[in-house]
């Protein structure tokens, strides 16, 4: 059983990007996720690449993900999964984490301590 | 871009291969080398349905430490167990060569100073040893590791940092105790058969993997530092790790040498002594070696914080 | 007057008396009989068909009398109906494959509940029913009387005066209603002394002591590792805090075991202090020592806590806690499950727990289609008991909102106790928690029971959980609306993705469904800093080195 991919593609009412080039969130644990962010020029939709062991929760990642599309108005932004039994909660979660991340300024200037 | 501060107070058990990465070297000075966005991830795994991890649960990069630049290695133990497989195992080997390259090139460039910025590697491990889906490969890494780590010796110090969840065990055991210094703190854990395997193979009678206080004291950061099996024994946080290196950093290269288990006639003949010494003594217990150093009440020991341990325990007497 | 009968009423008494007079060689000095002669002990005062009571429970075994009771000779002694706490141990069943005994009632089986099931369906076993914990000691009181008692305490003297101390557990309802009916006790004890520390037992109701060849078996089955605690747990946790704890105000509680009412206990001294809770909920709990409750305990929010049963590693805490817990003059806990059953069914508001499974209809069970677990006590704990009852505020409120009341009361006010079943809408492996049909239905088929093991029934529970929301389902109107209201909250699972919309915003807004939006919570903040412990160690730390966890939780 090779690992399966699940592509999506989604556009929110009013799309905005990232304002970070790229962010990553999350580490493969069993049960958990990691989610890659990075903007690019789609004319404003969001595409989805998922990488996963499990089968039969397309439909659920489509759910979860047009959710966070749809909850965050974003656009021009690729995004990549790779997942490991991840719950619909635990996925919502690092996504919204991710997010977070993503919209922080580029490198925050800091001194050597 | 992790926050420094906060990383600075967390837990190093709780702390994931990037946190760890980040957090060991100086504020702001990471920068990692293959990251996630990078993808480079195990060409094995899809095919066999196993999950995968963009930086194949291996983070790499350089940092400072003062005036140091510092070449980091950090497992990833959530991700298959920290096992290591081709890429994973590649990008150990390349920042070991890297650090390598670094130090000809500062030698070459400030050659009256160049002790102030000699490079160093410091080794997170969180591993049980070989990835077994990718099983050639990872062996091969193993010994290109060592290989690298052999490279190394006179040349800069090689550091590991064991404390994280899953302990340092399998053929990353042997890696580490080829280092030439080992930091634990007392959540850390090596060894090379890991608990379950020793159950599986002799038996609950022999040892008893569920035995949480067993294991710990028997594989655990107390236990190798009376043994002298690991050099440095800190609290567990990233803060305290931090530290602890950077005092490392303040030792005079020459003397690195002096902190090794293995690598010389000398040492193996040291090392020889103390598995005679296991027949004479016979102990059944770990903390029977506690007692035979001169610590009358070892499990007190083990309740007892690593500062207040620190102040009070008994080591082996090293030979050299 | 017609022909006088002769009746014999003592028949019992009699009966008992030979049996004593059989094995009366076998006794050393006052009751001690040596371990070396107890299956000829049990041989002797063993009769077939004999009720015989085996205790033991999801804590302490008489492990050493179960195995004894799996040598005597079947011909001699067989066709037993055991009755008993828990099936917990391998010998537990290993009588029935023998052919010593035929016949079970029993409240819960934990790791042999495969095994059970097979016995069951092969006809090895016949399944009298499965209790729960009152129930069947309420039975030990009517139609399941012991003929023969084997109990387990720490310590006996020779005249057979038990301490069970911490531990003591089941055994006072099993030997009153063994003894005070002329039937026999046996106690296994891990030492025979001059003097025990205290009488649990008066020697006068115990027939024999034997001291076991090893101490006997306990679990720490309380013992929850805070470093395991998940961020959705901690949401969770967050979410039954505010929304519950906090808008009721529940000042007597039973928590179940797990990872949820863990994450609460945790966050009770960090979250619920920042909402200003403390003083106004968890005052008064029925609970085993709980490691988890430490750091509560230790920042003053629990004033009263009566144990079932004891845990390994916190018999020096509770002793340095009597303001808090039921210390006996030795200084030990005197745990008692019955008594703390019965307060947890009467003298509680809340019952909050986990579950495995919830249907569409939000009936409830830990039941899986090839394991007969049975539930112990979370059945009593999570039930309205019927009947009048004492008012209190969270009791009440609750009442008020019972969207049927009218139906069953008319106007008379009534209060409802709270029942709340958490649990994530998927499980590890990602298996749904919300199903049309509970996998309790398959296993009554697949074992020929009676009923389905149904946990906690719908009509009984008024709040669930989950990572999405909390459905205030008492607040329903009618099955229509309480299966939407499940629905709400069921997320991504089948029955989740049938709910509407539309309806979902309706129930949003009469406030019988809440998001952690609604609730206010700050989903960001979910995660595991906020826990007062993150790992065991922290927990001895907040104890001040009173407790001292068992091998198998200390890693270090």
């Amino acid at each position: 059983m090779a690992l399966k991919e699940l592509n999506f593609e989604f556009k929110a009412a009013t799309p905005k990007t990232i304002k970070k080039e790229w962010a990553h969130l999350g580490v493969v644990g069993s049960g958990d996720m990691e989610v890659l962010l990075e903007k690019r020029r789609l004319n404003g939709a969001v595409k989805v690449k998922v990488v996963t062991p499990v089968t039969g929760f397309e439909k659920v990642w489509e759910l979860v993900l047009a959710k966070v599309v749809k909850d965050n108005n974003l656009g021009d932004v690729y995004m990549e999964i790779n997942d490991n039994n991840a719950t619909p909660i635990v996925a919502s979660m690092r996504l919204r984490q991710a997010l977070a991340e993503a919209s922080k300024p580029e490198r925050e200037v800091e001194e050597n301590a | 871009m992790l926050n420094w501060e906060k990383l600075q107070q967390l837990n190093f058990t709780d702390a994931n291969a990037r946190e760890r990465a980040f957090g060991l070297v100086d504020k702001g000075s990471f920068t990692e080398f293959v990251s996630p966005r990078d993808k480079m991830s195990s060409p094995h795994l899809p095919v066999l349905g196993e999950a995968i991890e963009f930086d194949d649960g291996i983070v790499t990069g350089l940092g400072l430490l003062g005036s140091r630049p510092v070449f980091v290695i950090s497992q990833e133990g959530k991700f298959i167990g920290g096992a290591i497989g081709e890429v994973g195992g590649a990008k150990m080997v390349k920042t070991i060569k890297l650090a390598l390259q670094t130090y000809e090139r500062v030698k070459k460039i400030t050659p009256a100073s160049y002790e102030k910025r000699l490079p160093a590697v410091i080794i997170s491990f969180e591993t049980g040893g070989v990835r077994l889906h990718e099983a050639n490969a990872g062996l091969l890494a193993h010994a290109e590791v060592m290989d690298q780590i052999q490279d190394a010796r006179g040349k800069i110090p090689i550091i590991a940092v064991i404390g994280s969840k899953v302990g340092c065990f399998g053929g990353m055991g042997f890696v580490a105790a080829a280092t030439d210094i080992i930091v634990m703190s007392e959540n850390g854990r090596l060894g090379l058969t890991g608990p379950e395997v020793i159950e599986q193979e002799m038996g609950k009678d022999e040892f008893d993997a569920a035995n949480k206080a067993l294991v710990f004291r028997t594989t655990g950061g107390k236990h190798k530092y009376i043994m002298q099996d690991c050099n440095f024994l800190v609290e567990d946080s990233v803060r305290a790790f931090r530290t602890q290196l950077k005092e490392i950093m303040n030792i005079p290269f020459p003397e690195i040498e002096k902190y090794r288990r293995i690598g010389s006639l000398q040492l193996v003949e040291e090392q020889l002594e103390l598995v005679k010494s296991a027949v004479t003594i016979g102990p059944k217990d770990a903390q029977d070696m506690w007692k035979y150093y001169g610590n009358d009440n070892p499990q007190a020991l083990a309740d007892i914080s690593p500062k207040e341990f620190l102040a009070t325990v008994k080591r082996r007497e090293r030979v050299i | 007057m017609g022909t006088e009968i002769t009746k014999v009423w003592d028949s019992l008494k009699r009966d008992t008396q030979e049996r004593l007079n059989k094995v009366k060689h076998l006794v050393k000095e006052g009751k001690v009989v040596a371990a070396e002669d107890t299956v000829a002990l049990l041989e002797g005062v063993i009769k077939p068909g004999d009720k015989v009571n085996l205790e033991g429970n999801n804590q302490k075994q008489a492990d050493f009398l179960a195995e004894c009771l799996c040598k005597v000779d079947s011909n001699k002694v067989h066709d037993l109906h055991m009755v008993q706490s828990v099936l917990a141990l391998k010998s537990h069943l290993d009588v029935f494959e023998k052919g010593i005994a035929k016949k079970l009632d029993y409240s819960f089986s934990g790791p042999q509940a495969g095994r059970l099931a097979e016995f069951v369906r092969d006809g090895k076993l016949e399944l009298g029913a499965i209790h729960t914990y009152l129930e069947l000691f309420g039975r030990y009181y009517a139609d399941l009387i012991p003929r023969v008692a084997l109990v387990v305490g720490f310590e006996a003297d020779k005249e057979g005066n038990l301490y069970t101390g911490f531990n003591t557990e089941d055994t006072p309802v099993i030997v009153e209603a063994t003894k005070f009916k002329q039937g026999i006790v046996i106690a296994q004890v891990n030492k025979i002394v001059d003097k025990v520390p205290r009488v649990d037992i008066p020697g006068d109701w115990v027939d024999f002591v034997i001291e076991s060849p090893k101490p006997f078996y306990i679990e720490p089955l309380f013992t929850r590792d805070p470093a395991l605690i998940t961020d959705t747990q901690v949401l969770m946790a967050m979410m039954a805090i505010k929304g519950i704890y906090g808008e009721y105000e529940v000042q007597s509680m039973n928590h179940g075991i797990g990872f949820f009412t863990a994450a609460i206990e945790l966050l009770l001294p960090t979250y619920g202090e920042e909402l200003g809770l403390k003083g106004k909920t968890c005052s008064y709990f029925c609970l085993n020592p709980h490691p988890t409750l430490i750091p509560a305990i230790e920042k003053g929010w629990v004033k009263s806590i009566h144990c079932f049963g004891g845990e390994l590693g916190m018999e020096e805490y509770v002793k340095a806690r009597s303001d808090i817990f039921f210390v006996g003059p030795d200084g030990s806990l005197r745990s008692n499950r019955a008594y703390c059953q019965a307060a947890g069914h009467y003298a509680m508001d809340m019952f909050i727990g986990g579950t495995l499974q919830i249907d569409k209809y939000g009936n409830s069970s830990t039941a899986t289609a090839n394991r007969i677990a049975g539930f112990g006590g979370a059945p009593n704990m999570g039930c309205d008991a019927k009947g009048r009852r004492h008012s209190s505020e969270a009791w009440l409120k609750c009442g008020e909102e019972y969207g049927i009341q009218g139906d069953l009361v008319g106007k008379m006010p009534r209060g409802k106790k709270l029942v709340v079943q958490m649990q994530e809408t998927f499980k590890e492996k990602l298996e749904p928690a919300f199903v049309e049909e509970l996998d309790a239905e398959q296993l009554q088929k697949n074992a020929g029971l009676d009923l389905p093991p149904v946990m906690i029934y719908s009509d009984d529970l008024t709040h669930i959980i989950t990572e999405e929301g909390i459905a205030y389902i008492h607040k329903c109107a009618d099955m229509k609306e309480k299966m939407a209201a499940i629905r709400a909250v069921a997320g991504y699972t089948k029955i989740g993705l049938q709910a509407d919309e539309q309806e979902t915003k309706v129930l949003r807004q009469k406030g019988i469904v809440k998001t952690p939006a609604d609730l206010e919570i700050d989903i960001t903040r979910a995660n595991r800093s906020l826990l007062a412990a993150k790992n065991i160690k922290e927990l001895v730390e907040w104890s001040g080195g009173l407790y001292s966890p068992p091998a198998k939780f200390r890693n270090w």
